[in-house]
């Protein structure tokens, strides 16, 4: 235990080693929340209007949410992985007494936990600037069922990562490929663009079938209490079907890739 | 027998994917892959005792690196038994990984942004090493490479010998028994390449650590390795002592021939192969069946002030090694 509290204070420090590029990435987020927050606000103009079942201050704080939940759930060091396999830099982790699925869990926790820091920072200015009408959830079960799936999300999506990242494995020169797919499908599975239940509920309902929503929109949605508390229940269970099969995906990914590893890069 | 590592008929091939050149090349490539495989080795069999230091020398894309990676447990064998340490590499048990270590001259597994010490306390969190033990090898490591001075300035900041050096420090802060070196001293300067030799040759000894190392470069052959494996495409062609060496490969011996004015060299050619004409010396290089008739040939016909009869220098041997001129005698 105590070699992955050293892995995850060293990775934390490695953030800081780049600054610029971790301040130029927080940008990004905080641009993103401008443009998500202008649309909405506009779409909201009235302040009595209600659309998809949304009203001004559920899309702000779902905007608001999606800031937080996005640093915690998608910030991940897991996108190295393929990098690190295509140039072969694999062979110094393999010789290291220590799990390599562990090792890069490890590293996505402590890249999140200084994004978490940052994104609640940013948070509270944009929320002092705009001064939206903000919900807060009261209800106690329910804001533990948020935390419930906020936790499975960030397993799921660094298994999601992992596997993605297991591609040059086998296909040395294409590292990133999968990643990149991986992030488009989160982004408008997983409700980071929009809140998913404005689609047409036959899609809504293939799309609950993936693990994407799981990632972003469910906790937002248990949060905002959108969702009574078998269905939260039910978004729970499914979600956590999901680690299993991810789970035991990653293990099969990583013992097969690591008999065609080439160890190559020199 | 006190056997650390033992190979038996080891067998790995690699599947390569063949890209043909141009637009179309790509094209056909991407939609028709061709695979091509590659025998990285075919049935290598040796075994090296605690405590020895054995180079393992060939040309490039012989076998040798493989074998350090399979041997280190990164790769898996397509067949055959290997066990180093008592364990089977490829399980990767974490009490193996701790008592070994692959040192390679082009990777390297310092972090790159950050300061040298903060891989070595990574190392002492991974490798779980004791305190006391850590800071008794660190000091003892830092001294001996001479960098205590540079070890919180970043990786990246550093110069290559001196980077190597904090490689071998992460390499060894967990004081492995069986170390494998993958081209040590590539790239580093003269100065450099002694300091790493002396220090491998000095940990070999001190802590009776059994080191496999391949090398291009004949000083650390010459300088470190009692033992060598010479391996050719895939194949062990030589395993043995390194003064053995001369005699198993040369198949030629050298006539040094001090001539009395007036000779005329080209008759020398119709006996052997002229290496040499400096006035008065000739060298003349010889099968070895041949080489006492070849020198009487000399002394019958020639005025000769003196004659030597020499084995081809063991540098040129090893050169021929690196060449890949040698095969199986």
């Amino acid at each position: 235990m105590r070699k992955y509290l050293t892995i995850f204070k060293i990775s934390f420090q490695q953030e800081f080693a780049y600054r610029l590029n971790f301040v130029l990435w927080r940008v990004r987020n905080v641009l993103q929340i401008f443009i998500a927050f202008f649309l909405w606000n506009t779409i909201f103009s009235d302040p009595g209007r209600v659309v998809f079942g949304y009203d001004r201050a559920k899309i702000l704080t779902y905007i608001f949410g999606l800031i937080i939940i996005r640093a915690i759930v998608l910030s991940s060091r897991a996108i190295d992985i393929a990098g690190e396999v295509s140039r072969g830099d694999l062979t110094n982790q393999l010789l290291r007494p220590m799990g390599y699925i562990k090792y890069w869990f490890t590293r996505d926790l402590s890249s999140k936990a200084l994004n978490l820091i940052f994104s609640v920072f940013e948070a509270s200015i944009l929320f002092l600037i705009f001064k939206p009408q903000f919900f807060f959830q009261t209800n106690f079960l329910l804001f533990f069922l948020f935390l419930t799936s906020l936790v499975i999300a960030v397993i799921l999506f660094f298994f999601l990562m992992f596997i993605a990242n297991m591609l040059p494995l086998w296909l040395p020169d294409q590292p990133w490929g999968m990643s990149f797919l991986l992030f488009i499908f989160t982004d408008f599975l997983g409700g980071g663009v929009f809140p998913l239940d404005i689609l047409p509920s036959y899609i809504t309902k293939i799309i609950y079938l993936t693990p994407f929503p799981y990632l972003l929109f469910m906790p937002l949605q248990i949060y905002l209490g959108k969702l009574d508390l078998i269905t939260s229940f039910n978004s729970i269970l499914i979600g956590t079907v999901w680690v299993i099969v991810l789970a035991l995906g990653t293990k099969v990914v990583w013992s097969q890739g690591l008999k065609s590893y080439g160890a190559v890069g020199r | 027998m006190d056997r650390v590592v033992v190979v038996d008929h080891l067998v790995k091939h690699f599947e390569v994917n063949e890209k043909r050149p141009g637009i179309i090349g790509s094209l056909s490539t991407l939609f028709f892959p061709k695979k091509r495989t590659v025998q990285a080795l075919k049935e290598i069999s040796f075994s090296v005792k605690k405590g020895e230091l054995v180079g393992f020398i060939g040309p490039n894309g012989a076998g040798k690196t493989t074998t350090l990676k399979i041997l280190s447990g990164i790769l898996y064998p397509s067949s055959g038994f290997v066990q180093v340490g008592g364990y089977t590499p490829w399980e990767r048990k974490e009490d193996f990984l701790k008592q070994i270590s692959l040192i390679m001259g082009q990777k390297n597994q310092l972090w790159w942004d950050l300061p040298a010490i903060e891989t070595f306390e990574l190392n002492r969190a991974i490798y779980e090493i004791p305190e006391r033990s850590y800071k008794r090898s660190l000091d003892e490591l830092t001294t001996l490479l001479d960098v205590e001075d540079i070890l919180t300035v970043p990786v990246r900041r550093l110069s290559l010998g001196q980077r190597m050096r904090m490689e071998l420090i992460a390499a060894l802060l967990h004081k492995p028994e069986i170390i494998f070196l993958d081209e040590p001293t590539i790239g580093l300067d003269l100065v450099g390449q002694k300091v790493v030799r002396d220090f491998i040759d000095d940990y070999n000894r001190k802590n009776e650590a059994t080191i496999l190392l391949t090398s291009h470069n004949m000083d650390d052959v010459l300088g470190l390795a009692k033992r060598v494996i010479v391996i050719d495409e895939g194949s062990i062609i030589f395993d043995g002592k390194l003064e053995e060496l001369t005699a198993h490969f040369a198949k030629e011996k050298e006539i040094r021939v001090f001539l009395k004015n007036g000779a005329d060299y080209k008759k020398l050619e119709e006996i052997g192969k002229v290496k040499k004409v400096k006035h008065p010396e000739v060298v003349l290089s010889v099968p070895r069946a041949e080489v006492a008739t070849a020198a009487a040939r000399i002394l019958e016909n020639f005025q000769v002030e003196d004659l030597t009869i020499t084995e081809e220098s063991l540098d040129d041997i090893i050169r021929k090694v690196f060449q890949g001129k040698l095969r199986k005698p």
